[in-house]
């Protein structure tokens, strides 16, 4: 089970991506598109088979809660493939969880790595226009 | 040409607590410097020291990791010390991954995607770590002109974008000679750690550095929540003004002693009181502080086999008040037991001291405990840092009385076990006597640099005031330094004293 600030941080991020794919000609998935903007600075750091590493054990994990994910792959270049075309086979509602599921995991992976100040610098690097900071965590630590 | 038309180089802080005093005042700007040393000896921790210490939005740093530590891990790691800012991620230090570039392509590629994200962040620092990987990797495919072609491209690239560079490696001494990155390099930071007995010794040696005069030898340095810490073999004495000569003496707490002595002890003289145990030696100690502070002259008591608490409980069955100058912040009492220290550690926290309050009176008591309280393993420096210390010391001015142990031996007059008797001006030598029956006490000035001194051999009681010179000098008796004194007989005839 991923930590309620992870799921909470992914719901905010995809709900996020999701507004933008509305206003955008792409048909990709919210979680897909965050997936792909995630790999960039954690391709930089981490490499190309660190940000795989990292994706497969968020696959894994979510797997566990949502199997419907299991026709998910990662690709060489570390990108996702999968998630779009799991739609029709299990349906929006479990598909949009799937992938909320999945990025939580991710997300999960990097807070307990790396900690929430440098996770949440790295979030605010690929969404600068989004306001994330510290405070995104505190509702859910009360809550 | 003169010194106002030569070119100016500016020196980067190193973030790292006397490393800039080793430097000889920092990093040199757009040097390409080598941090080399094994697994686990600091180099890591050294780079991102340096890296947060300079790094700005404006002139970033750029660290580039290579089939090292995994970046992930090192972050995870990194920000456990004090110095890791986190607000500067991304913004003023940025981390890239190359292990892909190293792994499938060659040198030139390595050379490209460098040059791509300095061109694109005008950095101020720029680290690879680690460069030995590059280099492995490039070995197996490159001629050595090749490989020192790259070096030399990298250095040019990266002086020329004005940044300075530090390459991390696990390197192993006998690489210096053939090693083209050595020859290339302006810097070259070797780090050591070596077990010693049941103690781990850090060292750091700047190997080499161009364009300014770094402090040659092996410094001792730890590494805590806060980073790297160093503690250069000079004690941050190095280039210190010399105080002129003072003809100022200083009264010890006892009137007859100082008469002894000539009037008191010169300011600026280390001077050592040697006698058996039980002999008044950190009585006399205290007095000689108590004394200092009646007078206005702060002092430091660094106290090896007791608290400060009870040090300053017991001065005070002697009449002698350390706990309102304690209060007052005129007196320190540093109780130093760590056991796994470095003695220039050691030294520094002395030093320390001793520039917090202005002490102008520094007793040591006693040496024998000074060098039990540290690791074994430097113990064999203890004499050579402990010459440093009294020597700077006392050459800005600070009066350094020490006291040391010896065994009492009824057949010798040994000054000190320790062979530190060249390390000090003066020796006022304590010992037991016996006479009438009775074991008493003796005291006599062996020598004193600064001038003459009374060659009476006194006899003092410790009372409930402290060491008492009770009588004048002792003339009835023959071989009274001997412990054991024959009563001479003024008739002509010595008589042996029955004890």
């Amino acid at each position: 089970m991923s930590l309620p600030e992870s799921r909470y941080l992914a719901q905010r991020l995809l709900t996020y991506e999701a507004v933008a794919g509305k206003n955008s000609e792409t048909t990709e998935s919210a979680a897909f598109r965050v997936c792909a903007k995630l790999r960039r600075p954690l391709i930089t750091l981490a490499g190309v088979a660190g940000f795989r590493s990292l994706l497969s054990r968020a696959l894994t994990l979510a797997r566990a809660e949502a199997p419907g994910l299991s026709a998910v792959q990662i690709a060489a270049d570390g990108s996702l493939q999968g998630l779009d075309e799991m739609e029709p086979q299990i349906g929006k509602d479990q598909a949009r969880e799937g992938g909320a599921i999945l990025i939580a995991q991710l997300i999960g992976l990097l807070l307990t790595f790396i900690g929430e100040g440098l996770t949440l610098s790295m979030v605010q690097t690929v969404w600068p226009e989004a306001a994330f900071d510290g405070r995104v965590f505190e509702k859910e630590r009360k809550a | 040409m003169s010194a106002a038309d030569k070119v100016r180089i500016n020196k980067l802080p190193t973030g790292v607590p006397g490393l800039d005093e080793i430097l000889g005042g920092g990093l040199p700007e757009f040097s390409f410097n080598i941090i080399a040393g094994a697994p686990g000896s600091g180099k890591t921790t050294l780079a991102h020291q340096i890296l947060f210490a300079n790094a700005t939005p404006e002139r970033p740093a750029l660290y580039f990791t290579i089939l090292g530590e995994p970046a992930i891990k090192m972050l995870r790691y990194q920000q456990q010390y004090t110095f890791f800012d986190q607000a500067k991620l991304n913004n003023a230090v940025r981390f890239i991954n190359l292990s892909q570039v190293v792994l499938e392509k060659d040198l030139d590629a390595v050379l490209q995607e460098i040059t791509k994200e300095v061109e694109k962040a005008s950095p101020g620092i720029v680290v690879v770590d680690s460069f030995r990987t590059v280099v492995r990797k490039a070995l197996g495919r490159t001629t050595e002109v090749e490989l020192q072609s790259f070096i030399q491209r990298l250095a040019l690239l990266l002086t020329s974008w004005q940044a300075t560079t530090f390459l991390v490696g696990e390197y192993v001494e006998g690489e210096i000679r053939d090693n083209p990155v050595f020859t290339v390099s302006d810097g070259l930071l070797w780090l050591y750690q070596a077990p010693e007995r049941n103690s781990i010794v850090r060292k750091l040696q700047i190997v080499k550095l161009r364009g300014q005069a770094s402090v040659p030898g092996l410094h001792t340095f730890r590494i805590t929540s806060a980073g790297l810490q160093a503690f250069s073999r000079t004690l941050g004495l190095a280039g210190q003004a010399r105080k002129i000569p003072s003809t100022r003496r200083l009264s010890i707490g006892i009137p007859e002693l100082d008469k002894m002595l000539g009037g008191g002890i010169p300011e600026g003289d280390s001077i050592l009181v040697a006698g058996a145990s039980g002999t008044g030696k950190s009585v006399l100690a205290t007095q000689f502080i108590a004394e200092g502070i009646r007078q206005g002259d702060p002092g430091i008591v660094v106290v090896f086999e007791e608290r400060p608490q009870e040090y300053a409980e017991r001065a005070g069955s002697f009449g002698l008040d350390l706990k309102t100058p304690r209060n007052e912040k005129k007196l320190e009492i540093l109780y130093l037991r760590p056991l796994d220290l470095s003695v220039d550690e050691t030294m520094h926290e002395i030093l320390d001291a001793v520039q917090k309050i202005g002490a102008k009176r520094l007793v040591i008591d006693s040496l024998a405990g000074f060098e039990m309280a540290l690791a074994p393993g430097f113990r064999a420096d203890f004499r050579e840092s402990l010459y440093r210390m009294i020597t700077a010391l006392t050459g800005v001015g600070v009066t350094i009385l020490s006291t040391v142990e010896v065994n009492e031996s009824f057949t010798e007059f040994p000054f000190s076990t320790y062979s530190i008797s060249f390390l000090t001006d003066d020796i006022i030598r304590l010992r037991y006597v016996c006479i009438d029956g009775q074991l008493r006490k003796i005291m006599v000035v062996i020598k004193m640099r600064g001038g003459n001194h009374s060659k009476d051999i006194r006899e003092y009681e410790i009372t409930s005031k402290g060491v008492v010179i009770v009588g004048d000098r002792l003339t009835d008796y023959q071989g009274l330094i001997t412990g054991i004194p024959v009563r001479l007989n003024r008739s002509g005839n010595n008589e042996k004293q029955l004890t």
